[in-house]
């Protein structure tokens, strides 16, 4: 089995890791070491000291505080809340809901009509980082993207899950 | 014998990344290898091993070459330009419209040359950086349909616009493919035509290459591919084989330079189409294995080449190899004919892991290529590969790797094998090593059985020719029960791709794509235009190829052309590629000739049963090559020693590790074993740059052409 540098995982994180590298590492059965590197990395990156649990964007995780609570927290330490819970109720949203709107983003006439489907962009409300884009239907609700089974995950990578998961 | 009765007259030159092999024959077919790095400019490195070479009849440079009489290249430089991106700087002009699909490429350049298994993983599918960056590349309006029937004329006004562009830009080298060109090349030569007097006004001399002056065949991808590659790996090319050609006959040299070409034929270096020379090493063993069977019987051949990194294989049935059309090389769709090879990702250095989750044995598909495994500790490698497992089984000498010059390290590999396979299987690591072996014989005998059950042969029918580097070590374990009706290992089988390269005839070959079908209900005037429009296609490749002599000083009487064509039943995907019966075509009756020899070709490579004549018969290309004569290698002839081999052939025994026990294998020095001579195994035959080995259970005998022949018992 192949093991993997910190720096290699520090480039892979980056979109900086070399293509051969990056393919091997595609295309073998993936190491123990791995997700723990992976969070180590990503821990490095942050000013914050709650344990990074699971990633759900590039500048979003799930963390562990230090009172063992299990949060969704920003790259910039905001604080969405419980991570059973939508992390987009807490987030400021722009919604693209016309085409002067659209026409931002978009050549004229290459969006969609906005009566059909529309753009929800969400946004840290401390630091302004675009987490997330939508693109249903207007009248759709919120969409809940993701709810890990933070035991089941941890136990399958074999590594001790946190107290309240 | 005398050096005037016995002159050196051939020379191949095969230049690797690493090394620069030389290989050359005496009248009397002895040969001798040199070897040189290669990491000196190419005509030093060819003239540093040529020097090494000869030094083994104590003959100099400028002494052996004013004898000779011909000398091949073959070298791996326009091959890692293409891979490294390291071309000259190319302009593309294409229709209007189509400004990105170079850059698109065709959806299999992202995972050609995977293993199977990235092959059906989508994630690691990957396109390389295109030959022509988009800001170098300019469409010019036009349209020619699929009829070739001109439907918008070319507006020169921005060819001209696009030429002046490109070449300010800093392009040092224009390349135009436009649609359907093929059918009607106006366009294309009139586009060629303005972009060589804008070069002209602004005082540059920069080459200008037209996809119908050199790959007029359908489909844009590989017409275009191929006619880029021409300017951005060739034309760099051009310079250096111009410089070795020089420098040879600065050693008094009066050969002409030929280079190995993907068709299985020789060029000239100054050939208009050098861009198939790109890959031209695995080829020579094939043309070398055809050689030797007309010469000594074998019609129906088995060719195996382990390397490193691959295992080549081709078949040869009546004397005869298949030719595929559109070749892929460097991960490039390509318009080239090539000598119809398959190869497996799987080699003498791939790599050896333990997949976690099956909790076997895995081999590649990465290997360690130069840097041979963990036995070598200066190769940086930490991950055990074949090699390591020959090593440690005595299959090879760790003195003499490569001709020792390498030191490898025995207890490095048995260490690196103990902890990476042998204790996660709960195995000694005598048997972790051994089931590697085993498991790559086995992959390969798979693949080597299937390459021939597939045609809807039997292996009964052939023999197996075994040769490069790692052939003979692996030969008695990818043929076992497979039946062949024998096994032969020349023995200079290190040599065998160079001296391949130098059996070839010198010979072009140029393609057209054409568009003919006719059906049991065509008329006499369908067919009478059939047979025009094929020999009108013959007359302008004829030209072509006799162009390409004249370059070379041939008059067009020393010149053997043989006109083919490719033939299908209509609705078919697959076309054969045929020899045409006839040497020219004047009437509507000549047709029933050229489906004949198709019909009896497809019986051939497949089965009479399998004939559909109902169907109707295309032609989709018309082929033209054409050939001079060479001086051939001869190949080597000696009297019959006796069935032992000579005192000083041997050089004692070693342990050797088969089937679950230590054995002690006699070993021999290759080069001193004589014609009659006979071994039973265990035994190891020992070369600098090869190994033979014979397991117990096997036998072998050389014979009188140096050939030696694997025998189960
Ligand atoms: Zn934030």
């Amino acid at each position: 089995m192949t093991t993997y540098t910190k720096k290699q995982v520090t480039d892979l994180v980056k979109g900086e890791l070399d293509w051969d590298s990056l393919h091997q590492m595609l295309s073998m059965p993936k190491d123990k070491e791995r997700y723990g590197q992976y969070m180590e990395v990503l821990q490095e990156q942050v000013s914050w000291d709650d344990r990074i649990l699971l990633p759900l964007g590039p500048h979003l995780f799930i963390v562990e505080t230090g009172d063992n609570t299990l949060v969704t927290k920003c790259g910039c330490g905001h604080n969405f809340g419980d991570y059973r819970q939508n992390w987009k109720l807490n987030a400021l949203v722009y919604v693209r809901d016309n085409e002067t709107k659209m026409s931002e983003v978009y050549p004229k006439l290459m969006a969609p009509h906005t009566d059909w489907q529309v753009y929800r962009e969400y946004y840290c409300p401390t630091c302004g980082t675009m987490h997330d884009v939508e693109a249903p239907t207007p009248w759709y609700p919120v969409i809940h993207d993701f709810q890990p089974n933070l035991k089941a995950f941890f136990d399958w990578l074999d590594m001790p899950a946190p107290a309240n998961a | 014998m005398n050096q005037l009765s016995n002159p050196v007259e051939v020379m191949g030159i095969d230049a690797g990344g690493t090394m620069t092999d030389t290989f050359f024959v005496r009248a009397d077919g002895e040969f001798v290898v040199g070897k040189a790095q290669s990491n000196i400019n190419e005509s030093q490195a060819v003239l540093e091993s040529s020097t090494d070479a000869l030094a083994h009849w104590g003959r100099s440079v400028e002494d052996v070459f004013p004898e000779m009489v011909t000398c091949v290249f073959s070298g791996t430089a326009m091959l890692n330009r293409v891979v490294g991106r390291k071309g000259l700087r190319t302009g593309l002009i294409v229709s209007k419209g189509f400004e990105d699909f170079h850059r698109m490429g065709r959806a299999i350049q992202s995972y050609l040359g995977y293993a199977f298994e990235d092959r059906i993983h989508l994630n690691t599918h990957r396109y390389d950086q295109p030959l022509v960056e988009i800001k170098d590349t300019r469409g010019v309006t036009e349209r020619i349909d699929s009829q070739g029937n001109v439907v918008i004329p070319v507006r020169l006004h921005e060819a001209r616009e696009a030429a002046r562009e490109l070449i300010e830009q800093g392009c040092k080298a224009i390349v135009i493919s436009l649609l359907s060109s093929y059918l009607n090349g106006k366009h294309e030569r009139d586009v060629r035509d303005v972009c060589l007097e804008v070069a002209r006004e602004k005082g540059v001399d920069i080459p200008v290459f037209a996809s119908v002056d050199y790959y007029p065949v359908r489909k844009e991808s590989h017409r275009t591919n191929t006619t880029v590659l021409e300017a951005y790996a060739a034309e760099p090319s051009r310079a250096t084989l111009g410089t070795l050609s020089d420098s040879l006959k600065d050693c008094g040299a009066s050969f002409d330079l030929r280079v190995m070409a993907s068709h299985g034929g020789t060029i000239s270096w100054k050939a208009k189409e050098l861009a198939r020379s790109l890959v031209s090493g695995p080829i020579g063993g094939v043309i070398g294995a055809k050689f030797l069977g007309e010469r000594l019987g074998y019609e129906n051949i088995a060719c195996s080449d382990i390397g490193g990194t691959s295992f080549d294989m081709a078949l040869i049935t009546k004397n005869n190899f298949a030719m595929h059309q559109d070749g892929d090389m460097a991960r490039l769709v390509l318009s080239l004919p090539l000598v119809s090879m398959d190869t497996i990702g799987a080699g003498a250095g791939s790599f050896v892991r333990i997949d976690p989750y099956t909790n076997s044995i895995k081999l590649g598909p990465d290997s360690a290529g130069y840097r041979v495994g963990t036995c070598w500790p200066d190769g940086g490698v930490d991950t055990v590969s074949v090699t390591d497992c020959h090593i440690i089984l005595g299959y090879l000498n760790p003195d003499n790797f490569l001709g020792g010059i390498l030191n490898l390290d025995v207890e490095r590999a048995r260490q690196s094998i103990k902890t990476q396979i042998a204790d996660p299987l709960g195995l000694s690591v005598e048997d972790a090593a051994s089931g590697v072996i085993e498991l790559l014989d086995l992959s390969l005998r798979q693949h080597l059985r299937a390459m021939i059950t597939g045609k809807g042969y039997s292996p009964r029918d052939f023999v197996c020719f075994s040769y490069g580097g790692g052939g003979p070590v692996h030969a008695y374990g990818y043929t076992k029960g497979l039946g062949f009706k024998e096994t032969i290992v020349p023995a200079w089988a290190a040599g065998f791709s160079a001296f391949g390269c130098a059996t070839a005839d010198f010979e072009y070959r140029y393609d057209k794509s054409v568009d003919i079908g006719i059906t049991h209900e065509s008329g006499e005037a369908e067919v009478e235009a059939a047979v025009g429009t094929l020999q009108a296609a013959w007359n302008e490749l004829r030209e072509k190829v006799l162009e390409e002599f004249r370059i070379n000083g041939f008059t067009d009487d020393e010149v053997t052309l043989t006109p083919g064509y490719r033939m299908q039943y209509l609705g078919q995907l697959n076309d054969l590629e045929i020899d045409s019966p006839l040497a020219a075509l004047s009437s509507a009756d000549d047709w029933n000739e050229l489906v004949q020899a198709f019909d009896d070709t497809y019986a051939r490579v497949y089965a009479s049963a399998a004939r559909s004549p109902e169907l109707g018969f295309g032609i989709t290309g018309a082929i033209l090559r054409g050939s001079v004569e060479t001086k051939k290698p001869n190949i080597p002839e000696e009297p019959d020693a006796g069935p032992t081999p000579a005192p000083e052939a041997s050089l004692g025994s070693r342990p050797f590790y088969y089937e679950k026990k230590w054995v002690e294998a006699k070993l021999y020095k290759m080069e001193l074993l004589k014609p009659g001579n006979e071994i039973k195994g265990p035994a190891v035959i020992e070369s600098d740059a090869t190994t033979f080995v014979v397991p117990p259970g096997f036998e072998t005998f050389l014979d009188v052409n140096r050939l030696f022949h694997l025998i189960e018992r």
